[in-house]
């Protein structure tokens, strides 16, 4: 037998010490009691001040036990269900598991017929979610746009009711505010066949996204109450600029990134103890030539890295950020950053790492971004699963069967384990020049776009139930009944 | 020109706030013109600050410290300056529109224009229709100035464009907009005067407004 032998089933990755982290914890405790945030929802104030928050006009500040009670509460491991029960779908959250998907509301989308930048419409979303089904490393769907086509106030209804259909990956939903979250969650529930089915198999996730620095405002927490009230699993995210609306220091940035997500974590676990929360952030740097919040920088991946630490270290999952770029096209600029962050992503174990197709500083989605970033991930994932060590693979009596100047092609080891060792990529090209000179010489991108429109024009998703088409229909008539005399 | 004036420029792009006060002060005490430290020293700091940052070779808190003790200067020399304007590129009302609180963009436009010779009345965020119109009544600004981070929200300079106009002072101010999903198209709909696609030229747009008078 073997004694206190250690096995590493993946690859090692750390960007900070137990020391470190326990020093970021107690700044994030030291903000939210002595400085606290500012909360515009009357309602909030008043339940976090029935947790133990002390509050004076709008701002809160909560004690560290307050926010240990509520860490303590919300699990670091769960599941998140396929609307039709295909375990393939399913996303378990839980330590050493990284999930990738694309991102909210861009105002743009890259057309993928002409290839130009237009404002995103509503069937865009159906293209979206049809892709994300059929790509083998995407395992959750956002929509990677703003719907302009329809009402401004039912974009979000029309972006759910809209991709629900179209795939059976869960969805990470975004939305204004109460009514249009009630839209979205009466469609899950339709399919889920009723809130008591839905909260023993949630199959969406909620988005809400506060304001840095320390601001929670009135619809993100009013979202928060919403998917609270209704057991719906939650993201509670900033959006931080570090320079500009946070520290230029990344350790400062996670700090108070990680005390305006745990406002919402308080507040979700008042409510609804145990209720799946996901700490947040998309921490990027302020680009002080360009001023924009970058999607390319090498520091969103180290801070995002950094911030991923601390959530694991306080035993909560996090919101990642990879695969992105502010390269304008599908260039080598835009593969450069998007890989880089997936694998540094994938590395940190991130939970859900999204805005995988977002280009352009976020302002233009790419689902051709997506399809591409599909093969890094891939390729990321194949990496990050690490070296098995054991007889089998250590394999020194294959060495010794084949043994010098013969060969393992014949050999039953390479047959065992050559399809499961080895990364397949769809679209990287390893063939001779020959053959891609005979088959016209194409790029990288081109084969993108090729695969895009392929999987757009053939992927058939499974259906949802004929009773959620029905239900969709009538939410989406009533939720037009709402809005018809609003300009 | 003079020692000191070439002090007050360097000042000016090496961001020293008191350091510019001080030396206006100083230029004022040895007798030199309120409008010659204003040409000769203030402003040919700002304009080499314009260059470098198109130059890439200085970066936007280099910039805003840069503006900001050009303000302090200009704020000194102001009471001697001559003129209805006294010194002042123009008067902006800004700010983000109702139901948005995001106003880091804002701010760096406000402080631009101050950097830029303009007198910049924030009206902070979440500032409804009624809260603009009542400003121009107030302070009687050349421009109005309006931001929105979000597509919902943005649907509220429309609004408050029709309330100036229904108030009828929209002969009376140029109205410009910015913010992350602002485009030229949706300006020209909602009938602005003018539109900047980032802080730096919010602040050209406001200069050219006034110009084109």
């Amino acid at each position: 037998m073997r004694a206190n032998y250690r096995v590493n089933s993946g690859v090692r990755f750390e960007v900070l010490s137990k020391d470190q982290l326990q020093e970021m914890f107690d700044g994030v405790l030291h903000v939210m009691d002595k400085i606290g945030l500012d909360v515009h929802h009357d309602r909030a104030r008043e339940i976090l001040a029935g947790a133990g928050a002390r509050v004076e006009g709008k701002r809160v500040q909560i004690p560290p036990h307050v926010v240990k009670r509520s860490l303590a509460t919300a699990p670091r491991s769960f599941t998140i269900y396929a609307r039709d029960g295909n375990p393939a779908h399913d996303i378990h959250i839980g330590p050493g598991r990284s999930h990738f998907g694309p991102g909210p509301t861009p105002p743009n989308f890259i057309d993928i017929e002409t290839l130009e930048r237009r404002p995103y419409v509503r069937d865009d979303a159906r293209i979206v979610a049809t892709v994300c089904d059929a790509l083998p490393n995407i395992d959750f769907c956002e929509s990677l746009g703003t719907i302009s086509d329809v009402h401004t106030d039912l974009a979000a209804s029309y972006e759910f009711a809209t991709m629900f259909p179209k795939t059976s990956k869960p969805i990470v939903a975004w939305s204004y505010g109460w009514d249009d979250s009630n839209d979205i969650h009466q469609i899950a529930v339709a399919e889920a066949g009723g809130q008591e089915a839905f909260e023993k198999r949630p199959n969406y996730v909620h988005y809400c996204e506060p304001l840095s620095p320390l601001v929670s405002t009135f619809e993100a927490v009013d979202k928060v109450i919403f998917a609270a009230e209704h057991g719906v699993p939650v993201i509670f995210t900033t959006c931080a600029l570090a320079g500009g609306t946070a520290p230029v220091t990344p350790a400062g940035i996670i700090i108070q990134t990680t005390a305006e997500s745990f406002m919402g974590l308080v507040l979700s676990q008042t409510i609804r103890p145990g209720l799946p929360f996901f700490m947040g952030g998309v921490l990027s740097v302020m680009d002080m030539s360009a001023m924009i919040l970058t999607y390319g920088a090498p520091e969103l991946s180290l801070m995002m890295a950094g911030a991923t630490e601390l959530a694991h270290y306080c035993g909560i999952p996090l919101w990642q950020t990879g695969g992105c770029t502010d390269s304008k096209c599908l260039d080598e600029q835009a593969s450069l950053e998007g890989s880089l962050s997936v694998f540094f992503s994938a590395l940190s174990g991130g939970d859900l790492c999204h805005d995988v197709g977002y280009t352009e500083s976020g302002m233009t989605g790419s689902i051709l971004q997506t399809v591409m970033m599909d093969e890094a991930i891939g390729y990321s994932r194949r990496i990050c699963r690490g070296i098995e060590v054991n007889e089998e693979t250590l394999a020194v009596d294959v060495i010794q069967d084949v043994g010098p100047d013969g060969h393992y092609l014949y050999h039953d080891h390479t047959m065992r384990h050559f399809k499961t060792e080895f990364w397949y990529p769809n679209l990287c090209d390893r063939r001779n020049f020959e053959e891609w000179d005979a088959d016209g010489q194409k790029p990288m991108r081109d084969r993108v776009v090729e695969r895009t429109r392929e999987i757009a024009a053939t992927h058939e998703p499974s259906p949802v139930r004929p009773e959620t088409e029905k239900a969709i229909a009538e939410i989406m008539e009533a939720a037009e009944e709402r809005v018809k005399d609003k300009s | 020109m003079s020692q000191i004036l070439e002090q007050i420029a360097t000042g000016i792009i090496g961001g020293d706030i008191q350091g510019v006060e001080k030396l206006v002060q100083k230029a004022l005490d040895e007798g030199q013109e309120a409008e010659t430290i204003l040409q000769n020293g203030l402003i040919v700091g700002m304009a080499e600050v314009g260059k470098r940052f198109k130059a890439a070779q200085m970066f936007i808190p280099e910039v805003l410290r840069a503006a900001k003790s050009m303000h302090g200067g200009q704020e000194l020399l102001r009471p001697l300056l001559a003129g209805d304007k006294a010194g002042r590129a123009g008067k902006i009302v800004i700010g983000t529109v109702q139901g948005d609180l995001h106003d880091i963009g804002k701010n760096l436009v406000g402080m631009l224009c101050e950097g830029a010779g303009f007198e910049v009345v924030d009206l902070g965020f979440d500032a409804p229709p009624d809260k603009f119109t009542e400003a121009i009544k107030t302070h009687q600004p050349d421009i109005v100035a309006m931001s929105a981070l979000l597509t919902t929200t943005m649907r509220a300079m429309g609004y408050t464009l029709k309330a100036i106009e229904e108030a009828g002072l929209r002969d009376k101010v140029k109205v410009m907009v910015g913010g992350a999903p602002v485009d030229a198209e949706f300006a020209e709909r909602i009938g602005a005067d003018g539109y900047g696609h980032n802080a730096v030229s919010g602040a050209e747009v406001a200069r050219n407004l006034i110009e084109a008078g």
